[in-house]
């Protein structure tokens, strides 16, 4: 049976990128579902006029909340797989085959994409060298995730992986959260290259695009989503 | 001792404002218990402020008893203050919710 693939493509001011990206993800799944963030610029109606379907949070909520709020949309809609991809345009759609598959071959309930496994992308040196180490040092310390990249975007979920468990993180922290949930889960997961294609530095230690961002931020978020669940 | 008696009237004023909350219904029964036993309890505190300085001595401290009671202000400051932040997290979540709920609804229309 062709298994059910929908492409969550959560957005903040992507003008100047939605529509490119929705038109080259769209042949590839059977469903795009673009969560604009409450956008100040053009995105939502771009996005409308791509014949996609489009959800608009009508404050801004984060970026882990529009994957959510994707997530929980493609599960009603009946979704046997979900993809996470950003509206920035940094990643190869045609990787999309890459994790879907071993999802569809019933091998793995969660495929996460890595920056680190051998393909090149072009990453800023400062979070190569930097940003990045710290961040799976504290994937490790404060949730015990081990993997090699620990903020990749790119990721494909099963349905029934879907349903075990909500991204709580409603701003970038959802990135660690979501491998957490993963392990906990015991869900099968595994890693496959990806390429990311760099237009900007994208987070910094102190700040990020939209809300809830930047490395301290999701930290703070961490640790204090600790507490609260 | 002016000292105690100025605390002492600044205690004596909200607890009394903390009755009239009470009777104008609005604080719950359970913030009133807590408030009240909170401003007996520093009251008693400043009575017995010689006892505290007795006490800390004899537990090896070289700080007076005011001064215990200064840095254990500041700690429940930032007890207070954690919790109102939890709680603070835990309403931006219940508003994410809402919104959630909101931009499916509207699709589905």
């Amino acid at each position: 049976m062709e298994k059910k693939i929908f492409c969550v493509v959560p957005a903040f001011n992507e003008e100047k990128n939605i529509s490119r990206v929705i038109k080259i993800v769209k042949p590839l799944v059977d469903q795009v579902v673009v969560v604009d963030d409450c956008s100040r610029d053009k995105t939502y109606a771009l996005a409308a006029a791509e014949g996609v379907v489009v959800l608009r949070h009508i404050i801004n909520r984060g970026q882990g909340a529009a994957l959510q709020t994707g997530n929980d949309y493609a599960i009603k809609m009946g979704a046997d797989i979900i993809v996470h991809f950003d509206a920035d345009g940094q990643f190869s759609a045609d990787e999309i085959g890459d994790l879907v598959n071993p999802i569809v071959n019933g091998e793995f309930d969660v495929v996460f994409g890595s920056r680190f496994l051998g393909k090149k992308s072009d990453m800023p040196w400062m979070k190569e060298k930097f940003i990045m180490p710290i961040a799976r040092l504290v994937n490790a310390i404060l949730l015990d995730v081990r993997i090699t990249d620990p903020q990749a975007g790119f990721r494909a979920l099963s349905r029934k992986a879907a349903m075990s468990f909500r991204i709580m993180n409603d701003g970038h922290a959802h990135c660690s959260e979501i491998m957490h949930k993963t392990i906990k889960n015991r869900l099968k997961f595994r890693e496959v290259p990806i390429t990311v294609t760099y237009h900007h530095f994208g987070q910094t230690v102190f700040s990020g695009k939209g809300r809830r961002s930047g490395g301290l931020t999701i930290i703070k978020d961490l640790l204090l989503a600790k507490f609260i669940d | 001792m002016l000292q105690q008696i100025i605390a002492l009237a600044i205690v004596g004023y909200f607890l009394t404002r903390l009755f009239k909350q009470k009777n104008k219904k609005q604080i719950s029964g359970g913030e009133f218990v807590f408030w009240f036993l909170f401003w007996l309890l520093l009251g008693v505190m400043v009575i017995g402020l010689k006892l505290i300085d007795r006490l800390v001595f004899n537990l090896g401290f070289s700080a007076s008893g005011i001064n215990v009671l200064l840095y254990l202000g500041v700690a429940a400051l930032f007890y207070f203050f954690f919790k109102i932040r939890l709680r603070q997290e835990k309403i931006e979540r219940d508003i994410t919710e809402v919104v959630r709920e909101l931009a499916i609804a509207k699709k589905e229309k």
